[in-house]
């Protein structure tokens, strides 16, 4: 253990007017980038990393971290605002966000969306602090077959969100899978679907879907709407009482036990690299959904599955940092940056971090704890700006939408090919939603896909093709039970029940 | 009054210059274009975008990073041989990638490995063959040994030629090696640290696990021993004729002019030795700057072709 001098010794080198000025910085950043649809805090982060390498290490990784969490918050606005979710993480948020937007109350549900990830956020920062040694020993145990059988439990959980026509889903997620395929074989590096385009060989760039299917085609289906007259893009009505603009204690509070399960999902998937926040993000969603007495009223803008997304998806971000800084292995993109930064600066990230870094993890303890209050504290003034902004003629938002998804999607993907891809899935996705299919959970599918084919190769690999080799691995056998069981009472309980009700 | 002294101060300079320029007279025409062959945040965008930053403080020249993910480097080597070889696009990729697509649908791919002209190499990844540091098992031979006695291994790699090593091991000794696919060296070592691995590759993220004694070292895949561990002996020395060399690549569209060229390989040499890039590269990789110059890395491409497919044919069933 790490003694309480170096500690404090830590501490006390966050604490400082200049790295609280970058991490604020950040944080800004971050919240603005998050907040254009299509640029995001990753491609943020992997252009700022040069720039840090002049600066001493506390003060950029703090920038950086300060980014990441930024964006978090950032990445919810669009989809609250204009249904346009910026990332797949924020998809789960629009479901219920966007209806309240509809309903006039933008502001309430972006203030339940920062409460939420403030505290989602904070939660794993204090297990990261707290317990992230021992909870990486156990992470490490979580082998490929494990990860597979966590991934298919991760579907079944999904499947609850798949909504009224069981065969839509389905084809949805085949669709999403099909097209996660497209690209070179995870194990023998053999083309597959790419008809010719050499930058098909690692698949459709997942901004390019993610944008186009869920940002762009709601963008063109505004603009097609529009009429001739100007209308702002979204109706505040003037006189609003306070509590239809803001969040009560009661309201946050009654969503206690959705936002603890939320940050325990979006922590543990964090703690195990190689899922993701979006699946914690749908996870959290859909048990929150599957385990409220009235289910229906989700997706008509619940303040519960705003809190259960977000504090999911902002928790991963703190639970990341356990395998990168215990380990030295990143659990998502924006890990894998932060891998970089920490390397540029001379710091390597694993298993000897804490031995001879100890002093600087804990100033970036300190810094993360300073970007969550930074978080807070700019979120709450942003929102307004936010809200005011929107405001404006949705002939102006949604074409300064639609330029920043087409540059954003350029900038990312490398050139004029990802946005012909962003353009051919922004029809693909006003297709499905024309035809009643579920874009998120395509999107869902498509996003887990590549790992999922991955895992099952290693799976088959390390089982020898021998399912009776499962019993050295019961945490998966486990998985696979409760996924059954997750089958079994979310979708044909379900299903049934609908159908029994149908029929009266 | 500011403007016309600095007006005058760079005109002394040039004057001052004039006659030594007179050698390395060629000047880029326009901006040059950086393009990296992966995403950005990963090691090769990391040594890309600092050999443009380095190259534009020693040159003056504007020096612009664009990254073109796809196939390992084949996207942006594809877009690369259609650009003019004025020397303003260059592009940075990896071997072993480029030579794995080239030999195995090198028929389907715009580029041959004469389609450029080569400039530099930044540095060679030390690639070698890793384990838990508890395993009872010290060299390839011992490993293949121990394989046998307990029905089989689990052996993590990333990429193909790290595949065929092994299958061409596993073949001449009947060794009973299963390969598990990964996405990256840092989930291979996750795999040898959680016990689901009893040896996989690294190309450097490995180093400090051998400091820290968790991971210990079989051999390396490199041709020559590496700086870091003196003692490791490689595939070849062990009696197993395979190599794998990754080093990451500068080129140029065919055709560049002498002068062109000459001075695009000067200035990427001062960057790729600069005291920084040597710094960075100590920090990323734990090794230093290994740059062979046009001739050399040419070879390493032409001749590595021929290489990459031996290791094929012994690796096919």
């Amino acid at each position: 253990m790490v003694d309480f001098s170096t500690i404090l010794a830590g501490l006390g080198d966050a604490f400082t007017l200049t790295n609280l000025l970058f991490v604020l910085a950040g944080v800004i950043v971050g919240q603005f980038v998050g907040a254009m649809p299509g640029v995001g805090p990753v491609m943020t982060m992997a252009i700022a990393i040069p720039f840090t390498f002049v600066l001493n290490p506390l003060p950029a990784i703090g920038f950086l971290v300060g980014v990441n969490k930024g964006g978090l918050i950032g990445g919810a606005i669009p989809a609250i605002l204009i249904n346009t979710p910026g990332t797949p993480d924020a998809a789960a948020t629009a479901i219920d966000g966007y209806p309240l937007t509809q309903k006039g109350k933008p502001l309430k549900a972006m203030k339940m969306a920062l409460y939420s990830s403030v505290t989602g956020d904070t939660f794993s920062d204090l297990v990261l602090i707290t317990i992230a040694a021992p909870l990486a020993i156990i992470a490490l145990k979580m082998g490929p077959v494990e990860i597979f059988a966590l991934m298919v439990f991760a579907f079944s959980l999904i499947s609850g969100l798949i909504g009224s026509s069981v065969t839509r889903g389905i084809i949805a997620t085949v669709l999403g899978l099909l097209l996660a395929t497209v690209g070179l074989d995870p194990e023998h590096s053999t083309p597959r679907l790419i008809f010719g385009f050499f930058d098909l060989y690692d698949g459709f760039p997942i901004a390019s879907v993610a944008i186009g299917s869920l940002a762009v085609s709601e963008i063109f289906l505004r603009l097609a709407k529009m009429r001739g007259e100007v209308r702002p893009a979204v109706n505040i009505p003037r006189d609003q009482t306070s509590d239809q603009k803001n969040v009560t204690f009661t309201e946050y509070w009654a969503c206690k036990y959705v936002l603890l399960r939320g940050a325990l999902i979006g922590t543990g998937i964090g703690a195990v690299p190689g899922m993701g926040s979006t699946a914690a993000a749908f996870m959290s969603y859909a048990s929150t959904k599957q385990s409220a007495k009235d289910p229906e009223s989700f997706g008509k803008g619940d303040l519960r599955g705003i809190a259960a997304t977000e504090s999911a998806n902002s928790s991963v971000a703190g639970a990341d940092f356990i395998p990168l800084l215990t380990l030295g292995l990143p659990g998502s993109a924006s890990a894998a940056l932060l891998i970089s930064a920490f390397l540029i600066q001379g710091i390597q990230p694993g298993p000897l971090l804490f031995e001879q870094q100890g002093q600087l993890i804990y100033g970036l303890f300190g810094a993360m704890m300073m970007a969550n209050l930074c978080n807070f504290t700019c979120g709450f003034f942003g929102l307004r700006l936010w809200a005011k902004l929107i405001s404006a003629p949705e002939s102006v938002v949604f074409s300064a939408a639609l330029i920043l998804c087409v540059v954003g999607v350029y900038l990312s993907t490398g050139g004029t090919f990802g946005v012909y891809v962003m353009l051919a899935f922004a029809v693909f996705g006003m297709f499905l939603n024309a035809l009643n299919y579920p874009v998120v959970i395509f999107i869902i599918a498509f996003f887990l896909g590549p790992r999922f084919e991955l895992s099952l190769g290693q799976t088959a690999t390390i089982l020898r093709g021998d399912l009776m080799n499962l019993t050295n691995h019961p945490v998966a056998i486990l998985l696979f039970l409760m996924s059954a069981f997750c089958v079994y009472w979310l979708g044909f309980r379900d299903g049934k029940s609908k159908r029994s009700i149908e029929a009266l | 009054m500011n403007i016309s002294k600095t007006f005058k101060a760079t005109l002394a300079a040039a004057l001052l210059t004039l006659p030594g320029a007179a050698f390395a007279e060629w000047e880029p025409d326009g901006p040059i274009t950086l393009q990296i062959g992966f995403g950005s945040g990963g090691s090769t965008d990391t040594l890309g975008r600092a050999i443009a930053a380095s190259m534009e403080e020693s040159t003056g020249w504007d020096v612009i990073v664009e990254n073109k993910p796809g196939g390992g480097g084949v996207a942006m080597f594809s877009s690369l041989v259609r650009e003019d070889a004025d020397g303003t696009t260059l592009g940075i990729g990896v071997t072993i990638p480029t030579l794995m697509n080239l030999a195995t649908r090198g028929e389907k791919l715009p580029f041959k490995a004469d389609s450029f002209d080569y400039l530099a190499t930044i540095v060679l990844a030390p690639l070698a063959l890793v384990a838990p540091a508890d395993a009872p098992y010290n060299t390839v031979a011992e490993f293949v040994e121990h394989s046998k006695a307990n029905g089989g291994s689990l052996i993590g790699f990333d990429a193909g030629p790290q595949r065929m090593i092994m299958r061409a091991v596993n073949k001449s000794a009947d060794a009973g090696f299963e390969m598990v696919s990964h996405k990256s060296g840092a989930e291979i070592i996750q795999g040898l640290l959680g016990g689901q691995l009893q040896a996989g590759f690294g190309a450097g993220a490995h180093i400090q696990y051998l400091d820290s004694g968790d991971l210990k070292m079989l051999a390396v895949a490199t041709q020559s021993r590496q700086g870091y561990s003196p003692d490791t002996p490689s595939f070849i020395e062990q009696g197993f004729p395979y190599s794998v060399e990754p080093y990451f690549y500068i080129a140029a569209p065919d055709g560049l002019d002498d002068e062109a060229k000459a001075a695009l390989a000067k200035a990427l040499d001062d960057a790729i030795n600069s005291a920084s890039m040597t710094e960075l590269i100590g920090n990323i990789m734990q090794t230093t700057p290994n740059n062979l110059g046009p001739d050399g890395t040419e070879a390493k491409l032409v001749n590595g072709l021929s290489d990459i497919s031996a290791l094929l044919a012994a690796s096919e069933d």
